[in-house]
């Protein structure tokens, strides 16, 4: 009679609770600012590092302009600007006015570096080796040398044992960036679950849909469509990133995270999973959107807990944390970034989380199936364990 | 056909089901009436699959029901309940195709529905934003989306006015072939008593009475009321008849002898003016109370 197209009724539960959510305007609203703060965080250390432009040095002959023009280009990027200065006043004029963030005169038997009340390190040992090496060359040209011939045999390279980490400041605030993510992923989508089924139960809804599919369908497609928003969510946030780190010249950071990313995806679903059920039971336990904050405390707790520990635990504390399950998806991801963790340490941790998942899972379906349709108040988790089904 | 056989349920030491047994025909309306608590609701989500039955089964076409026959099953459950946000022409698509529509023929099913209840126009609204009556509407057209082969309805008219009540009836029975066994639950009797073929009455979680609305309520009556112009009191001598009741010109009376009514029409006739002779039918409220006092 009736066209029997849809053996998937959980595709069908994921496809709603996924559209439903993207014509969310708190949704939406909190993605953008999630986004923008991202971008902010990105770009705005590339601006105080002093990328906004060359710092302007001061110099009143040609061989100061020759010395400026080398430490330009030894540094790179922008470099340093050459303004030219009639006289000496003239180019203390403009140090003092703050035209210049320095300026470079002729000594007794070299140069002077004037500033106004200090000068910048970076910008004095720059102009101090490029006074040194055009003075060199000059000297060398008058002995009958090359520059080439000059330098010969002093190159010096750098190689590493163990190439690496980040810098530890950057290795520290990426492993709290990831640490971070799936805390905040998993709390905003595990209480976006809770509330909607919790929802399900107070517009009673839930009896239409318990009566239509099975209920163990309900939970997959709710587990399934919550797991799709969180990692487009992530995948968003990181390409937004990603460009962020390109236009501000920061590529290199990519090097080291990029192949820690797709083992942060692996902890990430299997860590979200296993809570997304714990979740969905928080939702069923409650039969008002008020109980929430009572049955969901054990949730929140599981994330809290993990995510203070592997952000602020010494080192070797952070190492058993990263083989506890839902700890590991916060800790793991962080220690591959910071030290060199060898292969069967992810491997073992993700073995272990993938069987607490199916173990969370599966007590969470039973839970789910025997409290939903429990509608008349808000039940314990110790009164739901011993709940018979049905 | 849907049958319960041996209904049973309890809650903790209370017994809410004992024994439920009876059928739903195809094609017929059976009206499932009984006071509150008398276990209706509780029937009707064992049938729904939404509740476990302690004991007793029920069958679909002589076979046990499956939850894949079930899913084609329509069904308004006593607590209302849609997604309130959500527009309510995509609310009937998704219900549709929950219950296995496919996307198209959910679609077209939903707008012809809404066209049908008069709600075309409201389409794209939430659910929240529509009146009561018509978040009433709406919610029948989910019970209705599938093309069900069977329908169980809990308490489907409650709350709404006479005129939409009427609405609604007209649209079961256009949905409504005549191969589909429908089941309502409902405290209107009279509303009861006009739209269902049969009947199943339920005190304290047993069947009391169940059959066919004429059987019970119409059936063949032996008792007439006669109202004359005069005293009717000389129907106490009257061979054949058992008076029940005489006041006045009025009278009440069990005919004891067939055809004897025929006789005293007559008599009645020739003794002077009759303004009233009918057969006293009995009104379903009171099988209703009979059964369940």
């Amino acid at each position: 009679m009736n066209d029997r197209t849809l053996d998937r009724p959980w595709m069908l539960i994921a496809q709603r609770e996924v559209s439903t959510k993207l014509r969310d305007k708190t949704f939406l609203g909190s993605t953008a600012v999630m986004l923008l703060i991202v971008l902010v965080a990105v770009i705005i250390p590339a601006i105080l590092a002093g990328r906004g432009g060359a710092d302007k040095i001061a110099v009143i002959d040609d061989l100061g302009a020759q010395v400026v023009q080398q430490a330009s280009t030894t540094k790179g990027g922008d470099g340093y600007e050459v303004t030219r200065a009639a006289d000496r006043p003239a180019a203390e004029q403009l140090v003092t006015d703050g035209d210049v963030k320095a300026a470079l005169l002729p000594g007794t038997d070299g140069y002077v570096v004037l500033g106004k009340d200090r000068v910048d390190s970076g910008i004095e040992g720059a102009l101090r080796e490029a006074a040194s090496s055009v003075g060199m060359e000059q000297n060398a040209a008058k002995a009958g040398l090359t520059p080439t011939e000059l330098r010969a045999g002093t190159k010096v390279e750098l190689e590493l044992l163990k190439p690496g980490p980040l810098p530890d400041l950057v290795s520290q605030f990426v492993n709290i960036g990831l640490a971070l993510v799936f805390y905040m992923t998993a709390l905003g989508f595990g209480m976006m679950i809770a509330q909607s089924v919790v929802q399900e139960k107070e517009s009673r809804v839930v009896e239409i849909l318990a009566a239509a599919v099975p209920i163990r369908s309900l939970l997959w497609g709710k587990v399934l469509g919550s797991t799709v928003l969180a990692l487009s969510q992530i995948v968003v946030i990181s390409a937004a990133s990603l460009i962020g780190l390109l236009i501000t010249d920061q590529a290199d950071i990519l090097e080291v995270v990029a192949p820690v990313a797709g083992w942060f995806v692996v902890f990430f679903v299997l860590g979200f999973v296993a809570l997304a059920g714990l979740w969905a039971v928080a939702g069923s336990l409650a039969t008002r959107q008020e109980d929430l904050g009572s049955t969901t405390l054990p949730g929140q707790m599981i994330l809290m807990i993990p995510f203070f520990f592997s952000v602020f635990a010494g080192s070797s504390a952070k190492t058993v944390a990263s083989f506890v399950p839902i700890a590991s998806s916060m800790a793991m991801p962080g220690r591959m970034l910071t030290e060199h963790v060898p292969l069967w340490q992810p491997l073992a941790a993700i073995v272990i989380l993938l069987a607490a998942t199916v173990l969370i899972v599966r007590l969470g379906a039973r839970l789910y199936e025997r409290t939903l349709l429990q509608t008349g108040r808000r039940l314990g988790y110790r009164e739901a364990i011993a709940l018979k089904a049905g | 056909m849907l049958r319960v056989a041996g209904l049973t349920r309890r809650f903790g030491a209370q017994l809410a089901l004992d024994d439920v047994t009876f059928e739903v025909v195809p094609g017929r309306m059976t009206g499932f009436v009984g006071a509150n608590g008398a276990g209706k609701t509780t029937a009707m989500r064992i049938i729904l699959g939404v509740l476990a039955a302690s004991a007793g089964e029920v069958r679909w076409n002589d076979e046990l029901l499956t939850q894949e026959v079930r899913r084609d099953f329509g069904y308004m459950p006593e607590e209302r309940g849609l997604y309130p946000k959500m527009k309510i022409r995509d609310q009937l698509v998704f219900f549709g195709r929950l219950h296995g529509l496919a996307s198209d023929r959910a679609a077209e099913r939903t707008d012809k529905l809404l066209e049908r209840l008069g709600l075309a126009e409201r389409a794209t609204d939430v659910l929240e934003a529509l009146s009561l009556g018509n978040q009433q509407r709406v919610q029948i057209a989910a019970a209705l989306v599938h093309e069900p082969i069977a329908l169980v309805l809990d308490e489907p008219f409650s709350g709404l006015d006479p005129l939409a009540v009427d609405a609604m009836v007209d649209l079961l029975r256009e949905e409504v072939t005549s191969e589909v066994p429908v089941l309502f639950s409902s405290h209107q009797l009279d509303l009861v008593e006009r739209l269902c073929d049969d009947l199943v009455v339920l005190s304290r979680g047993t069947v009391v009475a169940a059959g066919s609305v004429a059987d019970l309520a119409a059936g063949p009556t032996t008792t007439y009321r006669l109202v004359v112009d005069g005293d009717a009191g000389w129907l106490r001598d009257v061979r054949g008849i058992k008076v029940r009741d005489v006041a006045g010109g009025t009278a009440l009376f069990d005919v004891e002898d067939g055809a004897a009514e025929q006789q005293i029409l007559q008599q009645a006739i020739s003794r002077g003016q009759v303004l009233e002779f009918a057969p006293e039918r009995v009104a379903l409220s009171d099988v209703f109370r009979e059964a369940t006092r």
